[in-house]
C-alpha cells in the first residue's frame, strides 16, 4: 500500500546520509566533457512515449547542427525526487523539462542557474516570449528558465449539442449559464447529460479572475478571495448547479477513452489545448469547437496559463553548452516552430506562435487568442498548498450542497491563510 | 592396575564429555551458520531500515529541503503540528477508515476462510480468485474501480438501478468517498487474510472438534467455542497487520480521490507525501510521519493488551 512512499522517503534519508557521510569529499571529478572535445549533455524530462520521441526529435535536431555538443535526453518518471538526490550527490543533469509554475518553490533554493546574464549576452530580449511564461519563471528579478511552451483554459463545446438546443456558443457568464441550462439532459430525475463540465473547483481561480477579483493579495501574504467577487464566481454555480446542469461525482473515473467530453456527456467544458489530440483521437464522432472563456459580469476577460520550460540547474557541469541548447530550442523561431509542430503545443516563442499553423488553425486560434488575457499563478510557494489543501476541498463541499457560498469562502480564507503563512518560503 | 582400574571409568567420563564437546562443537557450528544466514537481512535492515528511520527522527527536529544543509530548529516542527488542522483532519480520516476496514476485514477473511475450508477440488480455484486482488497493482486496480463506481455510468450503480437501488455517487461525494476506498482496500487485501486463516484453521486439531461433536455442539457452538478460541493469536496477528496497513493508507486515496472531496479522504501519509515530496519541507514531513509513528505503535499496543485480555 505505501511501498513507493516509504522506499521514497528511504531514498531521500538515504541521500541525507551519504552528504553527512561523504560530505566535501566528493568535489566534481566526472568532467562530461571528452578528450574528442565533445561536450555531452544530459537533458532530463519526465515524458516517456509520445513525449519522448518529440524531444528525441529536438535532440538529433540539435545534435546534428552541433557536431561539439551532444546532447542526450534521459526519461526520468519521478524526475523531481531524482533532482533532489541527484542535487545532493553533484549528478544533476544540465538541462530539465521545467513544469514552470514550480519556480517559486525551487527558485529560493539556488538550485536553478539564473540566465539575465547570458541574455544579456546573447542580446536576446525577454520580450521574444510570453510575457506571462516568463513572470512565471523569474523570482526576486532573476529570470531561471525559457518558456518552451503555452497553454491557456479556453471552452470546449460539443458543436452537435449547441445546434440541436439552439445556443450559440457563450461569450459572457449570463450566456454560459443559460447555454448550460438548455444543454442539460435529464431522465426521470437522472443527470444524463451536462450541460457544463463543473468537476474541477479549481477553476475557481479562473472564474474569478473574470470577475476581476483575486487569489491572494499582491505580495501573497493573504488570501483575498473571500470578496464580492469570490461570491459572485460561487453564486453562478450554485444557479446553475440548482438548475441541475451538474452533480458532483458525474464524471469521476472516466479517464482518455471514457471522457465525458469525448462521449458526449458533457457538452461544454473549460479545458487546455492538450486535449485537442486527446479528442481528436477518442471522439471520432464528436465534432467540437473551441471559444475563448466567457467573460464575467464586470466584462473582464481572463484564463488560467500554464506551460513548461527549459531551465539549468545550478549544479550542472556544462553550463555553457547547456545554454546554447536552450537557446537554441526556444529562443530561435525556426527551432521553437519545429518543436510546436512536433509535439502540438503552443511555442513559448511569441515570433513562432503567430505562425499560421497555429492562427489558421480553427482550434488553435481561439486558444492563441485565450493567452492574450491569460494569466500563470501566482508566484509563490505557498499558492499551490494553499489551493489544494484551503480552497478546492471547501468549494467541494460547496458543489456538494453541504457549505453555503459564504461558509465555504470564509472557511478557505481561515486555512487558506494560515497554509499560506506555512508554506511560503520567506 | 591403577591404569586398567582407571580405564574403563576414565573411558566411561570420557564419553559424556566427548559428546558434550561434540554438541557444543556443534552447536557453535549452527550458531556460525545462523549468524551467517542473519547477517545479510540484519545489516541490510540496519542500513536500509534502522539508519534512514534515526535519520528521519534528526531530520524532524530540523528545517531542511535537501538542496541546502538541515538547521536545528528543536520543537518548531512538532509545534506546527499542534496548529496544523489539516493534519489533524488526516488523523480523523484514517481514524474512520480503521474503525470501518479493520472489523469488516477480520469478518470477511475469516468467512471466506471458513467457506474455503474444505478439501473438496474447486476450493483451489475459489481461494485463486480471491488471491487475484492481492497480486494486482493497487494503482491499477483503484483506477478501474474508480470508473466501476462512476455515479452515473458505472457498472456497480448499473447494477444497484437494476434491482431499483439508486446508488450513491461513492467517491464524488465527501460522505461516501471513504466507504468506497474502504471497499476497494477491503477487496484488495482480503484475499492474503483469507490465507492466513486457512493456515490458522488447518491448524486447528480435529479432536477438538470431535469432542465438541459427541458434546452435541451445532455447527454455531462449534464456531463459538472451538473455531474462534482457537484462532485467537491468528486472529491478533491479522488485526495488528491490518491496522498497522490500515494506518499507512496512501495509493488508493492518491488515486480514487486525490484526498478528496473536501479533504474527506486525505490521509496522514498523502499530507506527508506533499510535505515531503511536493513542498520540499523534510524536517515537517519527518515530525509528521513520526508523530504517526508513534500513534501507530500506541494504537498497536492498546490492540494487543485488549486481546490479551480477551485470554482470561
Amino acid at each position: 500500500m505505501h511501498a513507493t512512499l516509504t522506499r521514497r522517503l528511504a531514498a531521500a534519508a538515504l541521500a541525507v546520509a551519504t552528504v553527512i557521510t561523504t560530505g566535501c569529499a566528493s568535489s566534481g571529478s566526472s568532467s562530461s566533457s571528452s578528450a574528442d572535445g565533445v561536450v555531452r549533455l544530459k537533458f532530463w524530462g519526465d515524458w516517456s512515449g509520445e513525449g519522448e520521441q518529440q524531444f528525441r526529435t529536438m535532440t538529433a535536431a540539435f545534435n546534428k547542427t552541433h557536431p561539439n555538443i551532444q546532447v542526450e535526453y534521459v526519461v526520468q518518471e519521478d524526475m523531481l525526487t531524482k533532482f533532489l538526490t541527484a542535487s545532493t550527490s553533484g549528478q544533476a543533469p544540465d538541462v530539465m523539462f521545467w513544469d514552470r509554475w514550480r519556480t517559486a518553490s525551487y527558485a529560493p533554493k539556488n538550485v536553478l542557474e539564473p540566465l539575465d546574464e547570458r541574455l544579456k549576452k546573447d542580446n536576446i530580449p525577454t520580450d521574444r516570449f510570453y510575457g506571462e511564461a516568463v513572470r512565471e519563471l523569474t523570482h526576486d528579478g532573476k529570470l531561471y528558465g525559457l518558456p518552451l511552451t503555452v497553454d491557456a483554459r479556453a471552452l470546449f463545446y460539443n458543436k452537435a449539442h449547441l445546434k440541436a438546443a439552439g445556443v450559440e456558443p457563450p461569450k459572457t457568464w449570463a450566456e454560459l449559464e443559460q447555454a448550460a441550462v438548455k444543454l442539460t439532459k435529464r431522465e426521470g430525475g437522472k443527470l444524463v447529460r451536462a450541460g457544463l463540465s463543473m468537476d474541477d473547483a479549481g477553476l475557481f481561480s479562473m472564474y474569478l479572475a473574470q470577475a476581476g477579483g483575486q487569489m491572494v493579495t499582491d505580495d501573497c501574504s493573504r488570501t483575498a478571495f473571500n470578496s464580492p467577487q469570490g461570491l459572485q464566481t460561487l453564486d453562478l454555480w450554485s444557479r446553475m448547479i440548482k438548475a441541475g446542469v451538474y452533480q458532483s461525482g458525474f464524471e469521476k473515473g472516466l479517464g482518455e477513452g471514457t471522457d465525458a467530453f469525448a462521449t458526449g456527456k458533457v457538452s461544454m467544458i473549460l479545458t487546455g489545448p492538450w486535449n485537442i489530440t486527446t479528442y481528436k483521437k477518442y471522439g471520432k464522432d464528436l465534432d467540437f469547437g473551441i471559444v475563448p472563456p466567457p467573460s464575467g459580469p464586470q466584462g473582464g476577460n481572463a484564463s488560467l496559463m500554464g506551460g513548461f520550460g527549459l531551465v539549468i540547474p545550478r549544479a550542472a557541469k556544462q553550463k555553457d553548452a547547456a545554454w546554447e541548447f536552450a537557446k537554441w530550442w526556444t529562443a530561435e523561431k525556426d527551432n521553437a516552430m519545429l518543436w510546436a509542430k512536433t509535439s502540438l503545443n503552443i511555442p513559448g516563442n511569441v515570433q513562432a506562435s503567430e505562425d499560421p499553423f497555429f492562427s489558421g488553425d480553427p482550434f488553435w486560434k481561439p486558444i492563441l487568442d485565450t493567452l492574450k488575457t491569460a494569466k500563470t499563478r501566482p508566484a509563490c510557494a505557498g499558492y499551490a498548498p494553499m489551493e489544494e489543501e484551503a480552497v478546492i476541498p471547501n468549494l467541494q463541499l460547496f458543489l456538494e450542497g453541504k457549505a453555503d457560498a459564504q461558509k465555504a469562502l470564509t472557511q478557505a480564507q481561515q486555512q487558506g491563510d494560515r497554509v499560506l503563512k506555512d508554506n511560503n518560503l520567506n | 592396575m591403577t591404569r586398567t582400574l582407571a580405564g574403563p571409568p576414565a573411558v566411561g567420563r570420557a564419553s559424556p564429555g566427548h559428546a558434550k564437546q561434540r554438541r557444543s562443537r556443534m552447536s557453535r557450528h549452527q550458531a556460525r551458520a545462523g549468524v551467517l544466514f542473519a547477517t545479510p537481512p540484519m545489516v541490510l535492515f540496519l542500513i536500509f531500515t534502522v539508519l534512514p528511520v534515526a535519520g528521519a527522527l534528526g531530520l524532524s527536529f530540523t528545517s531542511y529541503d535537501v538542496f541546502t544543509p538541515p538547521q536545528w530548529t528543536g520543537l518548531q516542527n512538532y509545534a506546527r503540528l499542534l496548529e496544523d488542522a489539516t493534519f489533524f483532519t488526516t488523523l480523523k480520516n484514517i481514524l474512520l477508515y480503521c474503525a470501518m476496514f479493520v472489523p469488516v476485514m477480520i469478518a470477511a477473511s475469516l468467512l471466506l476462510a471458513v467457506a474455503l475450508n474444505s478439501r473438496l477440488p474447486a476450493m483451489s480455484v475459489f481461494r485463486t480468485i480471491y488471491y487475484i486482488p492481492v497480486v494486482t497493482s493497487p494503482v491499477a486496480a483503484a483506477t478501474v474501480w474508480t470508473w466501476m463506481l462512476n455515479s452515473h455510468y458505472g457498472p456497480i450503480n448499473e447494477i444497484l438501478g437494476f434491482f431499483g437501488i439508486p446508488g450513491p455517487a461513492w467517491v464524488g461525494d465527501s460522505s461516501t468517498a471513504m466507504v468506497s476506498i474502504v471497499l476497494v482496500t477491503l477487496w484488495q487485501g482480503v484475499g492474503s487474510n483469507m490465507l492466513i486463516y486457512l493456515a490458522g484453521l488447518q491448524n486447528i486439531p480435529t479432536h477438538l472438534y470431535e469432542a465438541a461433536a459427541l458434546d452435541g455442539a451445532g455447527r454455531w457452538a462449534t464456531f463459538a467455542h472451538v473455531t474462534w478460541p482457537q484462532l485467537r493469536l491468528t486472529t491478533l496477528f491479522v488485526t495488528t497487520l491490518s491496522l498497522i496497513g490500515a494506518f499507512q493508507l496512501f495509493d488508493q486515496a492518491y488515486v480514487m480521490t486525490k484526498g478528496g472531496p473536501g479533504n474527506s479522504t486525505l490521509t496522514p501519509v498523502y499530507q506527508i507525501y506533499e510535505t515531503a515530496f511536493n513542498r520540499l519541507q523534510m524536517g515537517y514531513a519527518s515530525a509528521q510521519a513520526f508523530t504517526l509513528f508513534l500513534i501507530i505503535v500506541a494504537v498497536t499496543v492498546i490492540n494487543m493488551r485488549i486481546n490479551r485480555s480477551d485470554e482470561t
